[in-house]
């Protein structure tokens, strides 16, 4: 073990590299790019004896990588934003064909308008895909959740592909140090590929990703949920072996000062470290705040969320993607429903969308809201935490101006 | 904890400068750093900024910096660009500056309220050392005069970062920081 830098992107790389893969297919794409690039430099150079598929879209990437790891190698692929958007059919296709691809995500808001920067609504549009799902709060932890999802997806019980996912820009591209594991010491975690169940072999030919009956589908569907279940378990373990192994503890929910606080905010992703300062800046204040931080959102952790916030009587929930058209964003109504017959009070936020910050002093706006809810001084909150007041206003155009 | 914000045209190597900054204070200064680059259509010739937070701790803040203990700007004609090199700092805030031009300088101090001010010709140590218009290692050799890194530790990060190029770019770093001046 030893100290490197990395950003975000980096520390992918070097978890993919310490995997092992045979097969490597990656199309680039902002803020993605440098993953598909030193994945490159990594083959040419010899540091990672891979084939490496040149693509021309995320479909093939996935396509390929679903092919090839059906012949018992491990493969990498990577994406962000509407590459993972392209590949949403075939991201089904590895959840449904039990292939366990560990894919990082570099997370940037989807179309349109465009935009390169970061919000979760790629991998929040994913989420009911198939995959497991995991949001990394540090370069560190992208490089620790990636080397356990390998163990995670492809655990004999669970043979689910998982998303590492991480923020565009505020990890991907932030050089951080990591504590790095030797290339022997993270070989004898990982372990080398084993293929189960179905695989491609010219010699034992097998259909696979057939047309499958109504007789059967139902059940198919409900293994892959219990493949789910079996993840939940699965991850806390293989964790624990990473924490005993390398020092490091990895949780599928984190809580950070909940133990007394009257009021806590739920976040995801990079936005969490900035949420901490805050709660220990209000704590000095002798106001208890808290905070609990998801890193594990598929399979969603509903009864550990519930026991950390079942006594927490103001909650606010941050979302990083819109849920347009939902009761709430999609982590608020996780949320909510893993809350279930308690009496907290949850207001849902949105906001961080294509790459506006989330600051400390959003954060101080968001816990002086509930803070006034709790002293029953306001009972509601600005949801839409950081939009303009001008917003309506924006690029409207003068009817019939021109004709 | 510094906050340090880095004020950039595409090109300079201001991004990059961001990352051997948090290279120098980790690994040779046994610090922690965080950072964020905030640019554009990551194109040449756009204003392009970098947000970096160093402590003796982990940081756990993961955002921007609003309220810079140090700006840093790596091209003098950002004034007159419509960037705002001035927003979020007081008078105790740093000014590290690429210029070899008295007349600039106290433009920003006079504009910005800049008490502190360090200059360098940053370019002329580039194109001397390395040959190049990218100032991006000289200016990491001027910061060291703001007490956020030490000078050694920028010349190791600059000469493990750059390859081939790595003894320049670390002859460029010292010389920028041997040419630094009080302004």
């Amino acid at each position: 073990m030893g100290i490197k830098m990395f950003d975000g992107n980096g520390a992918a790389v070097e978890a993919i590299r310490l995997a092992r893969p045979g097969v490597i297919a990656a199309y680039p794409i902002t803020p993605q790019s440098s993953i598909a690039e030193h994945l490159a430099d990594a083959v040419a150079e010899g540091a990672i004896k891979a084939e490496y598929i040149r693509v021309e879209s995320e479909h093939s990437a996935m396509s390929i990588s679903i092919g090839a790891q059906l012949t018992g190698v491990r493969v990498a692929t990577a994406t962000a934003s509407v590459g993972l958007a392209l590949m949403h059919e075939v991201c089904g296709v590895a959840a449904g064909c039990r292939v366990p691809i560990v894919m990082p995500v570099v997370n940037r808001s989807l179309v349109a308008p465009w935009s390169l920067w970061c919000d979760h609504s790629d991998t929040m549009a994913e989420r009911d895909t198939g995959w497991l799902q995991f949001y990394a709060s540090t370069v560190q932890e992208i490089l620790d959740l990636q080397l356990c999802a390998y163990r995670i997806s492809e655990h004999e019980d669970v043979m689910i592909p998982s998303m590492v996912c991480f923020d565009g820009f505020y990890l991907s591209h932030s050089m951080q140090r990591v504590d790095t594991p030797s290339d022997e010491e993270a070989w004898d975690f990982v372990k080398p590929y084993v293929k189960k169940n179905m695989y491609l072999d010219t010699k034992d030919v097998m259909f696979i990703n057939d047309l499958c009956p109504t007789v059967e589908h139902t059940e198919m569907k409900y293994q892959q949920m219990m493949g789910f279940q079996s993840a939940a378990q699965v991850s806390d373990e293989i964790f624990e072996e990473y924490e005993k192994r390398f020092g490091r503890k990895l949780q599928q929910v984190e809580a950070y000062r909940l133990e007394d606080a009257e009021v806590a905010v739920v976040t995801i992703g990079s936005m969490s470290g900035t949420g901490k300062y805050v709660v220990e800046q209000l704590r000095e204040k002798g106001i208890k705040a808290g905070l609990l931080r998801i890193c594990m959102f598929r399979p969603f952790p509903d009864r550990k969320i519930h026991e950390a916030l079942k006594n927490i009587p103001v909650i606010g929930v941050i979302d990083r993607s819109c849920g347009l058209g939902g009761a709430q964003g999609p982590v608020c109504s996780e949320v909510k429903a893993a809350m279930y017959g308690e009496s907290s009070k949850i207001y849902g936020y949105i906001g961080g969308i294509a790459g506006r910050d989330i600051s400390d002093g959003s954060f101080r706006k968001i816990f002086n809201e509930l803070l006034k809810i709790k002293d029953g001084k306001a009972d509601t909150v600005s949801t839409w935490f950081d939009v303009e007041e001008n917003a309506m206003n924006i690029r409207e155009v003068e009817t019939n101006a021109n004709v | 904890m510094h906050k340090v914000k880095f004020y950039g045209i595409g090109g300079q190597g201001a991004v990059t400068a961001a990352k051997i900054l948090s290279i120098a204070v980790s690994l040779h200064q046994n610090e922690y750093a965080i950072t964020v680059p905030a640019y554009g259509h990551e194109r040449r010739g756009a204003p392009v900024f970098a947000h970096i937070i160093v402590d003796d701790k982990p940081v756990l803040l993961n955002c921007y910096v609003y309220e810079p203990d140090i700006v840093v700007v790596f091209d003098e004609n950002l004034i007159d660009m419509g960037v705002n090199v001035g927003e979020g700092c007081t008078e105790d805030t740093v000014l590290v500056i690429n210029s070899g031009n008295e007349e600039m300088i106290q433009r920003y101090k006079d504009t910005y309220g800049f008490k502190k001010v360090y200059a360098c010709n940053a370019t002329e140590a580039a194109m001397k050392n390395i040959g190049l218009n990218i100032p991006n290692s000289a200016m990491l050799g001027a910061l060291a005069h703001s007490g956020v890194v030490e000078i050694e530790a920028v010349i190791s990060a600059v000469t493990e970062s750059f390859g081939k190029v790595g003894e320049k770019n670390g002859k460029a770093a010292k010389y920028a920081y041997e040419h630094t001046r009080e302004a």
